[in-house]
């Protein structure tokens, strides 16, 4: 993978984001004005595609197939839900200045300690990364160390978010039970229901997306990443050979959870709610599959995926409510079955027929066989 | 470059997929159906959609509204409740509807509520809630607390002479604001917290044998006991079973429901539930020419005679006519002449009688008591002499007591408090 | 027998003698039934038992199975199951045109407990003696002082000795509630009362605690401190049992997928899907049953279940021809094309039958509970619990000892060297993937005996399913069976403490902290197939 190619991804995310951003703000009249709807959505498929890249880090270049991801991002999620409750200040129905609604009419008393310092921006940033991070990495640390492999792996990511799932439901917890946090006001001081606050968003989320790629993409490509690759293709290999492979998946466990946090920090704005819901096993399998239907360890298969995915949702609600869910799950049954390696392997499949000669870019390297 | 020829790819048919759906003709008038087809609240939802399809058909078989035909637009939120905000800005964005029914639990109510305030749509949401809302683009014309629960207490204490009381729920905001009411007006009433037990289990509970021991338990303390149930949609067929086979009679422990309604019963054996009530606004086997008429049209519309009716298709079918009304009187779908032409208006609901649009956005309905009987239907065994007006700040709340709500001119407020004589929260801005 | 007839005859002639016959009052007292005020109804029935009149109990039955009918000229009817006609009092067939105005009496909860407190005051002579037990039950339930010499009267006539004794616990019970009763007799009811030991009796005997005699409260601390420290042992059990009849729902669950994830390796979503294909099986087998031979209603769900293994085992098989076989080698890659089987399956149950709820019944032998001891054992829990181990035993056999078993065996330990000594690979991956889906299906018609049958019935299971493989060891098939016990326990043991939902966690939380500790569950199976 070129360095012109890395950017090329980064620049087409980042300028397809800012052009649909700049036309949103035209009058509605213009023959170019993009509708406030599409801001809306496109900003929701680049934080879902930022989860499939976390995704994608763990499962395609270290062999990790979390199942609870959608953990790591609806943490994320209340952090900024947190966050965004607690600008809502004296607005909200009751007018109380320190307690949200939905614990004045459960009548709480005051607000539970771990709601303290979410005023702050600052503060809720630092919790919408960290608290992922933290989390990744005792679960990490332990799972890990105890060399928890494969399916066992998976099956105990996937009790972790189905734990948290159940805790955050409980409306004893003080984060508003099933109805979660919404009826948010602003961020930063701007309107959230206004179409320049929104195509800001659509903005920032288009730059982090872009910024983890580069990230990813040069980690993967330095020898860092070998290790990564040589850990999911022989692992007792690796540790042979003298590598802590235990620090190693740690470590990229935390970054792909720290990412996972932001990328559902910057969702929640966007969708204007975040419930437990989000932590339902379902959602982290999904997230998987959108790197499945992608490419799997490409990092760019997972933004594709991700996007895809989500557009076909999309459509097919809306066209066919009543079938969707067959195209959707004939569509995973196919990708699987049919395209082992994603779109992206079926378009580098296609490219390489119709050239002969791959152009300008060099030979490109072949990823090594996934740990099939 | 290979990827920005992907991306082009995608915005076309990201186009394409938008175009589809706005491309339709101009001369019908757009109905929004926001109701999962699919995921768990399917179940329930289902049957809302098709009483709409079936409204929206009779509608036009009738000349339409405004000399134009009506055309229902269906899409499926999933049970995905940020997928419930996406589809309600694409209803309203994109296929530009005058109104829009649906959602059913809170969550997707939150979820869409600012959709609807930003771009000023009409939303009906027609089951009964616990209240604490009132926005000026929503009409609420399911149940209030004060037009379900609190009557069915009021029943169960006079008529059974009930004096302790376990409320089992299912742990989510419907259940924890019903209860804290309750709990509130039963100890205003002079029950003592010792006689009253409340319990909740999560989402979809299949093992109630615990919670139904000890309903038996707390029971068998000498004085009448009463279960008041906001248990909620799939765990009710485990907890009815169970009860039912552990033996918690009617007579002796009476259960009192109000999740739980003909829909619910289709999917149960009711013979060992005889007995056990639900409080509800309406019955399938209320004895009334609307009624009749409706449950006839409904047997046709979905060629199945043994498909039920129940409370929030009658809402449904309230808060259409409603809308039907309120549009002629109007003379337009413009939302903000719609929304004025809404308060007052009067239908005819399927009990018999009329049910009124306040200025809170809550509609006027009659309470009913009702046994379930041997073949799955529910029969009235009280209801209340008059109409109840929709309370939806509960005066039971510390928090709400001193607010009320009214839509109309000068005052057009949600939240206003007859205290600090204030309208609270942003309602007012986002007009 | 003859001598019960003899004493109920001179018992009601007795009755009847008591009230001059004016203008016949008991038909005065019929009359009552007309109104529709519940108020109205209740005084006529206590009116009517204390009258004795022989049609008293016919009118009651029929009044609480909602048969009994009033016309609009205040003439009592009961209709029969056949749709005919008899007048109420009389019992002779009604003649001529139907009656005008004929509707159903209205009941209600608190009209049914007058209907039980009649039949109680009339039925305590009855020659049935299933009838006298519910007789003296509902006199404990309803001790009334005035009821004391006829219950008296019966225990002297009475020669079973089981009713004999549920009379004289009312007589206690109804002793206790009379003020003017002697000391002495009280301490004896309360002897009586501790003997047993239930918590009706503890409530009872609460309420005696604040007699004004300090003997007989003191007596009744007494007693009560024996029947709680009791009560405690038999809500520990209690609770051990729910916890195994979880652990039978969990491994019925679970035991379908021990084989497909466990013994194949197929991280099967659909499964959940398989398990829903069976209850929706029972309940066609139910409804075809029901419209064939109604008489055999009682045993469709015994029919169903070969029917749910035959459903789901062909549809495992169809799944295994297409899909997953192009999969194996691939093991998180079956999890995502399964993931995209369990939506189009759940959709495809939506589009044939519908979203609701659908109902499959009860069979009469699967419904109730009874006592043993101070356990109260539901019917349909008890049945699933034999029905778990039964399956459990018969899968362990057919792995063990069939041809088929030891096949399956071998090609999961050695594929390749299993196809050498002739063995046909791909059938009897076919095959094992079918039995796997099958006892899925089975599972599915117990499932449906407790729980919604709906196109989401699979899903709710589907992570419990996974945990108590993982859990239990992977492979391993009596793992799952310690699994599946071991959480289902630990579930309702922590339930009354922490709550359901809780208790749910703290299961889960432990669980993920075991598999820290032991990465290959319970019970790891040996050797190089599991490290590749």
């Amino acid at each position: 993978m070129s360095a012109m190619r890395t950017y090329s991804v980064a620049v087409v995310i980042l300028g397809g984001a800012l052009a649909v951003a700049l036309l949103s703000l035209l009058p509605a009249e213009h023959a170019l004005h993009v509708p406030g709807y599409v801001v809306a959505l496109l900003g929701k498929y680049l934080c879902y595609a930022l989860l499939a890249l976390s995704v994608d880090l763990v499962w395609g270049y270290v062999g990790i197939l979390s199942l609870g991801h959608g953990a790591f991002f609806a943490i994320g999620g209340y952090a900024m839900g947190m966050y965004l409750m607690r600008q809502i200040g004296a607005r909200g129905v009751y007018g109380n200045a320190t307690l949200p609604d939905f614990m004045v009419f459960l009548n709480w008393q005051e607000l539970p300690w771990y709601w303290g310092g979410f005023n702050h921006f600052g503060f809720a940033l630092l919790v919408m990364a960290l608290a992922p991070g933290l989390l990744a990495f005792v679960f990490g640390y332990l799972a890990f160390r105890s060399r928890v492999t494969g399916v066992y792996l998976s099956i105990i990511t996937q009790a972790l978010t189905y734990a948290l799932m159940l805790a955050f439901f409980r409306n004893d917890m003080g984060f508003g039970g099933n109805n979660g946090l919404t009826d948010f006001k602003d961020f930063l001081g701007f309107s959230l229901q206004s179409d320049a606050t929104r195509a800001g968003l659509l903005v920032a989320s288009a730059a982090l997306l872009s910024l983890f790629y580069v990230v990813c993409r040069m980690l993967v490509g330095a020898r860092f990443g070998k290790v990564l690759v040589a850990i999911r293709d022989a692992e007792s290999r690796a540790r042979f050979l003298g590598y802590r492979v235990e620090r190693y998946k740690v470590a990229v466990f935390v970054f792909s959870a720290v990412m996972a946090g932001l990328a559902g920090a910057l969702y929640v704005p966007q969708v204007g709610i975040i419930n437990p819901g989000e932590f339902a096993p379902a959602n982290s399998i999904e997230a998987v599959i959108w790197v499945a239907v992608g490419g799997r360890g490409t990092l760019v298969g997972a933004i594709i995926g991700a996007i895809l995915v989500n557009l076909g949702k999309t459509i097919f609600t809306g066209a066919l409510p009543e079938l969707w869910l067959f195209a959707l799950g004939g569509l995973f049954i196919l990708v699987t079955l049919f395209l082992p390696k994603g779109v992206v392997g079926l378009w580098d499949r296609i490219m390489a027929r119709r050239v002969p000669a791959p152009p300008l870019v060099a030979a490109p390297v072949r990823q090594p066989e996934a740990g099939e | 470059m290979k990827i920005g020829k992907t991306k082009l790819a995608l915005a076309a048919g990201l186009a394409m997929g938008l175009g589809t759906a706005s491309a339709s003709a101009e001369d019908t008038i757009k109905v929004g159906i926001l109701h999962s087809l699919s995921g768990t609240m399917a179940i329930s939802e289902t049957t809302l959609k098709d009483v709409m399809l079936m409204l929206i058909d009779e509608q036009n078989k009738k000349g339409g509204l405004l000399g134009k035909k009506l055309e229902a637009v269906v899409v499926d939120p999933a049970s995905n409740w940020p997928l419930f905000a996406e589809k309600a800005k694409q209803l309203l964005e994109v296929d530009k509807v005058a109104a829009t029914f649906g959602c059913w639990t809170s969550v997707s109510r939150k979820s869409v509520l600012p959709v609807f305030e930003h771009d000023n749509g009409i939303l009906f949401y027609p089951v009964q809630y616990e209240g604490e809302e009132s926005s000026r683009n929503v009409f609420y014309t399911g149940a209030a607390p004060n037009q379900q629960a609190i009557p069915a207490v009021d029943y169960l204490m006079n008529e059974e002479g009930v004096k302790r009381w376990v409320l089992e729920g299912t742990d989510y905001v419907y259940p924890r604001t019903t209860n804290k009411i309750l709990e509130a007006y039963l100890k205003l009433k002079g029950v003592p917290a010792e006689d009253i037990m409340v319990n909740y289990t999560p989402f979809g509970f299949s093992d109630w044998q615990t919670e139904v021991g000890n309903i038996k338990k707390f029971g068998s303390a000498g004085k009448k006991t009463a279960v008041v149930s906001t248990v909620n949609g799939d765990a009710n067929v485990p907890f009815y079973k169970e009860l039912g086979n552990q033996g918690v009679k009617a007579t002796d422990i009476p259960v009192v429901a109000f999740s739980v309604g003909e829909e619910e019963l289709a999917g149960l054996d009711t013979k060992p539930l005889v007995g056990h009530l639900a409080a509800w606004n309406y019955f399938m086997s209320v004895d009334a020419p609307e009624n009749k008429a409706f449950i006839d049209e409904w047997h046709k519309f979905t060629k199945n005679d043994k498909r039920t009716t129940n409370d929030p298709m009658e809402a449904h079918y309230i808060g259409f006519n409603m809308w039907v009304k309120a549009v002629e009187k109007a003379g337009t779908i413009d939302p903000d002449a719609v929304i004025d032409a809404m308060i007052g208006v009067s239908v005819p609901n399927l009990t018999g009688g009329y049910s009124a649009m306040m200025p809170n956005h809550h509609i006027t309905k009659p309470v009913l008591i009702g046994e379930i009987q041997a073949d799955g239907q529910l029969d009235t065994v009280w209801q209340t002499s008059g109409l109840v007006p929709g309370d939806e700040w509960s005066d039971y709340l510390d928090g709400s007591k001193d607010l009320i709500s009214d839509w109309r001119a000068p005052l057009s407020c949600g939240n206003f408090n007859t205290k600090t004589g204030k309208c609270g929260g942003e309602t007012v801005a986002t007009q | 027998m003859r001598k019960f007839l003899v004493t109920c005859a001179l018992v009601l002639f007795a009755a009847l003698a008591a009230n001059p016959a004016a203008a016949d009052p008991v038909e005065d007292i019929l009359t009552g039934f007309a109104s529709s005020k519940y108020d109205d109804i209740e005084k006529s029935i206590d009116a009517l038992a204390a009258s004795g009149d022989a049609a008293a109990p016919a009118i009651l039955d029929a009044l609480s199975a909602g048969d009994l009918q009033v016309s609009s000229d205040k003439k009592l009817y009961i209709k029969g199951d056949d749709g005919s006609l008899k007048e109420a009092r009389s019992g002779a067939d009604a003649t001529g045109e139907i009656p005008p105005g004929l509707k159903a009496v209205k009941v209600n909860n608190r009209v049914r407990r007058a209907i039980d407190a009649a039949m109680g005051q009339l039925t305590l002579l009855s020659p049935d003696p299933a009838k006298r037990l519910s007789a003296a039950a509902s006199q404990f339930h309803a001790p009334d002082p005035a009821q004391l010499p006829a219950v008296e009267s019966a225990i002297a006539k009475e020669s079973d000795p089981a009713v004999k004794r549920a009379f004289e616990q009312a007589r206690a019970a109804i002793i206790l509630v009379k003020s003017d009763a002697p000391d002495a007799d009280k301490i004896a009811a309360i002897g009586l009362l501790a003997a047993r030991g239930d918590e009706d009796a503890k409530s009872l005997l609460d309420a005696a605690t604040a007699s004004g005699s300090p003997a007989v409260a003191d007596a009744a601390r007494g007693a009560l401190k024996g029947i709680e420290r009791s009560l405690a042992w038999w809500s520990a059990a209690q609770n051990v049992y729910y916890g195994l009849s979880l652990g039978s729902v969990l491994l019925l669950a679970a035991i379908g997928l021990a084989i497909t994830f466990g013994v194949m390796g197929v991280i099967n979503m659909a499964h959940g899907e398989m398990v829903m294909l069976g209850a929706y099986t029972t309940y066609v087998v139910q409804q075809a049953v029901m419209v064939a031979a109604p008489g055999l209603t009682d045993y469709a769900l015994v029919l169903a279940v070969p029917a749910a293994f035959l459903v789901s085992g062909a549809a495992g098989i169809a799944i295994e021809r297409s899909i997953i076989r192009f999969l194996y080698g691939r093991p998180l890659e079956t999890l995502l094309a399964t993931f995209g089987l369990s939506l189009v399956l759940q959709q495809a149950m939506r589009s044939i039958f519908g979203p609701t709820n659908l109902q499959v019944d009860n069979p009469s032998w699967m419904s109730g509970s009874m006592d043993l001891g101070g356990l109260a054992i539901t019917y349909n829990r008890f049945w699933i619990i034999l029905f778990a181990v039964a399956i459990f035993a018969l899968l362990t056999l057919v792995l063990r000892k069939t041809a088929l078993g030891l096949q399956m065996r071998a090609v999961t330990q050695n594929r390749r060297m299993a196809a050498s000594m002739g063995i046909r690979t791909g059938w009897v991956d076919s095959l094992t993937f079918g039995l796997g889906s099958g006892v899925a299906g089975i599972a599915g018609v117990a499932l449906s005996q407790i729980d919604n049958v709906s196109p989401n019935l699979g899903q709710s299971y589907i992570i419990d399913s996974f945990m108590v493989v993982v859990f239990g060891g992977v492979g391993n098939l009596w793992g799952t069976l310690v699994g599946a016990m071991s959480l289902g326990v630990a579930n309702k043991l922590l339930e009354p403490v922490a709550g359901a939902v809780l208790g749910k966690i703290v299961v889960l939380v432990l669980l993920v902290l075991f598999i820290q500790r032991r990465p290959r569950g319970l019970f790891p199976v040996k050797g190089r197939a599991v490290e590749s």
